[in-house]
């Protein structure tokens, strides 16, 4: 897949300067807006850390440094093995019971994609979790958030609804509460860029249940699904685990299963990859 | 003809007659009806305008577009003809610019019905991003707004200067105070001439690029996204030249309207029309051309995303809809201004009639094409109009004539001052060549600096202590069950089984694996596969082998695994610490049970196996671009108030000395 040679060793010496995420690269609000002389990177790292931080005092776990962020701890993805895909959609539903969504908002998505031969194969598709994200460059008023560990999430405290994310999104990953949400089942709680509470007039998708990941439970959809398809993965740690209690090296598995990422040309660097089967031809067509 | 002008000027000034009336009325209950449309979408949420999922865009973005394009035309028309001297605009400027501003104001209200969470748009200024096209949209709209009401504002101050000092007894109470207080000091000296001049050939010139930008910025919203037909490099010209085409087709109808309810017809000539129309037809055939040559490329490649919007547009769902734009809003009114028999007054207002809604169907075909294409399975999504849309845009294109004639109840309704300069300036060019043009005069207009701040979003944390407690206490039922197997499992040891031990050191940045085999018979196993792992517990506990890969033993009864090393799509540690490694052994017997041995290794040397994508290419350059694009934008705004200020000094400074006020 790709080439891990160039990276810097992490010695006990500190983080390495090479380890700084590209995102500060880019035009993002967060960047500019600090060298505006606002803190907005602060402000965006404790919503994004706030389950660390309530529980860093059992924990000890104190991950909100802002340069112990920087060298990132976790990069979370996921490998759909289409191989084992019968088009269920228990990860839908896992989903959209966890997150209260109506029946026709779904986070992951299965789509019955035409392969060559004519017949169709399944095909969950969650959010792509881009490297470089459209809807994050595109949202007018930086609703959309990358965290360190590369989950790009949703501020629905700050979601203006302009819809432009909807638009941008190559993946058609975004739904939208176009109108009042149903009342959520699950006890009340705060809402959160990695726990939504949809709202009217805001946008959704899916979160690869990030309030989960750092107390090493699995996402709705992959501990959801019977048959083992979805990995839940980290590029840093090189683990990948299924619902089934599958683990794998994550970099082997890729390589050994030549494992695709959807629209590689549009150079968003999506976080999910497919490792094919049921006869589809990834690629070709769309 | 002067007199002519100061009293058309003053004729809506009037007691309004029992049609203005009745129009006016009919005009503001449709503008109700929209606001009230708009509420219950506020309440129930944009589904009730037959939003979805697939048509996330649709008809109230191209209101925006529509309206805010309109608003070209005036600007555009009137600053067009300032600058190239054409001296038949006198009549028409007035007219063109109030459109120009009354539309851009409708075009930007519109932006709300649009908005998921309209509450929230202040978050524009406190919170933009500036790598967003729809934050760029905003500031390009808000700059030419306020351009356009300075366009408009300055040429009032010498005709309000002309009616306040000739003609009080028609003004009315209201706007004598108005006019005393706008045009004070006006003395229509020639410094005071020439400094309006400047200051309008000035914001003349700098509203052309203005319109440019607002209408790149608005198509560049799509083009900026990779979806097919928005995707395209031609639309930012396009809709430059189709708010240009439908602005002048708007300015052609207004003027055919006050020309036709307040008895114009000595001032606004045929000729006008007729000139207006060759404009139009320019705009038509331009617009033609464009269409014509953003369609072909992606017709003619296939590629799949393009070739099927293509294919909905032209030949699908929409056809018949874009060929009746083609025929009814490009073709006939070309036909309309070509054939000398329909180059007339009615023949022009009928051309414009038809460019105008055509041109907003053209807006919604590409807006809905598009979005409801869906990228991923390449299938079309439907979009259905519901009263709603429908009756705030109606609301909307009630509210242009509406708005334009409470203005022009308040401002004079000619450029007073220009029509009687360019009448003197045209008997004196008759009798010798001297002087060029000059327009005149002053005002006030507002300013609202946009201030950019940031704030910082809080999120409360939120947690359920019930459910810890519960949780709680499933644990502890759990811990004391795998207890009872842990305490039960050593009890099974005993020499006939095989066993497995497995030692591990770390050196060079590698890390040696040793597992020793040792058979039922207490002799080294050779030959058997043992399955090397380590554990991790980032996804739950209890801990979950990860596996390396399995190597079979030699005689000795030993496997040896290295990890590191240069090998691509192999396992290295990750991370500094402790770190748990094991070695399993299935024997072939039915009913035997793996036998596993773990180590811990102090992992002191690990890499991430995680390498960056790379950065976006050209994203330096785009860092760069915001502070350019910020200064223009500074610069543009300090010079529109340096014109205000500039024609108030030479107005308060060169005045007669009779008045004196704080």
């Amino acid at each position: 897949m790709q080439e891990r040679t160039t990276l810097p060793e992490v010695g006990p010496a500190g983080p390495p300067p090479g380890a700084t995420p590209n995102k500060h690269q880019v035009l993002s609000r967060r960047n500019i807006l600090a060298t505006l002389g606002v803190t907005a990177a602060g402000g965006a790292l404790s919503m994004v850390n706030y389950r660390d931080e309530a529980q860093a005092a059992v924990t000890s776990r104190t991950a909100t440094a802002i340069t112990e962020a920087k060298t990132a701890k976790h990069a979370w993805c996921m490998v759909i093995d289409l191989r084992t895909c019968d088009g269920c959609k228990l990860c839908t539903l896992s989903c959209q019971k966890r997150h209260d969504l109506r029946e026709e908002q779904t986070w992951i998505n299965v789509y019955d994609m035409p392969d060559s031969s004519g017949g169709t194969f399944p095909m969950p598709r969650p959010c792509m979790m881009c490297e470089n994200p459209p809807c994050m460059y595109i949202c007018p008023v930086g609703a959309n958030i990358r965290t360190d560990e590369g989950l790009v999430l949703v501020d629905t405290d700050a979601c203006v609804g302009s819809r432009a994310c909807m638009a941008a999104c190559p993946y058609e990953a975004r739904y939208f509460n176009w109108s009042e949400p149903p009342a959520p089942k699950r006890l009340p709680m705060a809402s959160t860029p990695q726990m939504p509470v949809a709202k009217k007039g805001t946008v959704g998708k899916c979160v690869f249940c990030a309030d989960r990941l750092p107390h090493g439970e699995l996402p709705a959809c992959v501990s959801g699904c019977a048959m083992g398809v979805l990995y839940i993965g980290d590029l840093v740690t090189d683990i990948a685990v299924n619902g089934l209690g599958t683990s794998v090296v994550l970099s082997e598995f890729l390589h050994e299963n030549d494992a695709v990422r959807l629209k590689e040309e549009l150079g968003t660097n999506p976080r999910v990859y497919y490792i094919a089967g049921h006869g589809q031809d990834l690629g070709v067509g769309e | 003809m002067n007199h002519v002008a100061r009293e058309a000027s003053l004729r809506p000034f009037g007691k309004p007659s029992r049609l203005w009336w009745v129009t006016v009325i009919a005009l503001a209950l449709v503008v109700g009806a929209g606001i009230a449309a708009w509420v219950i979408q506020l309440k129930g949420g944009m589904g009730v305008a037959g939003y979805n999922d697939h048509a996330f865009w649709a008809i109230y973005i191209a209101d925006v577009i529509t309206f805010i394009g309109v608003s070209y035309g005036g600007a555009v028309v009137s600053a067009i003809l300032r600058l190239t001297g054409a001296t038949w605009r006198a009549p028409l400027t007035r007219l063109a610019e109030g459109t120009a501003v009354v539309t851009v104001l409708i075009g930007t209200a519109l932006i709300v019905p649009h908005i998921g969470n309209p509450i929230r748009l202040y978050e524009l200024v406190t919170r933009p991003n500036l790598s967003a096209p729809v934050f760029w949209d905003f500031v390009a709209v808000m700059t030419y707004t306020f351009a356009s009401i300075v366009f408009f504002a300055l040429p009032l101050v010498p005709d309000m200067a002309v009616l306040h000092k000739g003609h009080q007894s028609g003004l009315g109470k209201r706007r004598t105070t108005l006019y005393a207080k706008a045009s004070r000091g006006w003395s229509g000296a020639p410094k005071q001439r020439a400094v309006l001049a400047g200051a309008l050939g000035l914001v003349s010139i700098m509203i052309i690029p203005l319109a440019v930008s607002v209408h790149s910025v608005l198509a560049w919203a799509f083009a900026s996204t990779g979806r097919p037909w928005w995707h395209e490099s031609i639309w930012a010209p396009q809709f430059v030249v189709a708010a240009l085409y439908s602005g002048v087709a708007l300015v052609i109808l207004v003027l055919a309207g006050f020309r036709r309810g307040y008895h114009l017809e000595s001032l606004i000539h045929p000729r006008h029309f007729v000139r207006l129309g060759f404009i139009l037809a320019t705009f038509a055939a331009t617009y033609l051309y464009l269409t014509f040559a953003d369609l072909l490329p992606g017709s003619y490649v296939g590629e799949p995303g393009p070739a099927a919007v293509f294919t909905d547009l032209m030949v699908g769902r929409l056809a018949l809809w874009f060929w009746m734009f083609a025929i009814v809003g490009g073709l006939i009114p070309l036909l309309l201004v070509a054939l000398p028999w329909t180059r007339n007054v009615t023949g022009m207002v009928i051309a414009a009639t038809l460019v105008l809604p055509m041109m907003w169907l053209k807006r919604i075909l590409l807006v809905v094409g598009p979005a409801t294409y869906d990228t991923v399975t390449g299938t079309f999504g439907t979009y259905h109009f519901t009263w709603v849309p429908i009756a705030i845009t109606l609301a909307a294109a009630a509210a242009v004539p509406l708005l334009l004639m409470l203005l022009f109840r308040v401002v004079p309704l000619l450029s007073i001052d220009e029509m009687e300069e360019i009448d003197a300036m045209q008997e004196i060019d008759e009798m010798a060549k001297t002087l060029a043009a000059h327009p005149h005069s002053e005002s006030g207009g507002s300013s609202e600096p946009v201030d950019d701040g940031g704030e910082l979003v809080g999120t409360t944390t939120g947690t359920s202590h019930k459910v810890a407690g519960a949780t709680g206490v499933l644990l502890l039922v759990a811990l004391i069950g795998m207890l009872g197997i842990g305490t039960a499992h050593p009890a099974r040891a005993a020499t006939s089984a095989p066993s497995i031990t497995v030692t591990g050191v770390e050196g060079g940045g590698k890390v040696q694996l040793t597992a020793t085999l040792t058979g039922a018979n207490g002799q080294p196993q050779a030959d058997a596969p043992v399955a090397f792992f380590f554990t991790t517990t980032q996804f739950g506990t209890p801990a979950r082998p990860v596996p390396l890969g399995s190597v079979t033993t030699d005689k000795a009864g030993v496997a040896k695994l290295i990890l590191g090393g240069d090998a691509d799509h192999k396992y290295r540690p990750t991370k500094i610490g402790p770190q748990e490694f094991g070695a399993s052994f299935t024997p072939t017997s039915a009913d035997a049970k793996p036998i596993t041995s773990t180590t811990t290794i102090n992992i002191t040397v690990a890499r991430s196996a995680y390498t960056p994508a790379p950065p976006k290419p050209l994203a330096g350059l785009g860092n760069g671009l915001v502070i350019a694009l910020f200064s223009i934008v500074a610069a543009i705004w300090l010079t529109l108030i340096a014109q205000i200020w500039r024609v108030r000094r030479v107005r308060l400074a060169v005045q007669e000395p009779a008045t004196s006020t704080a």
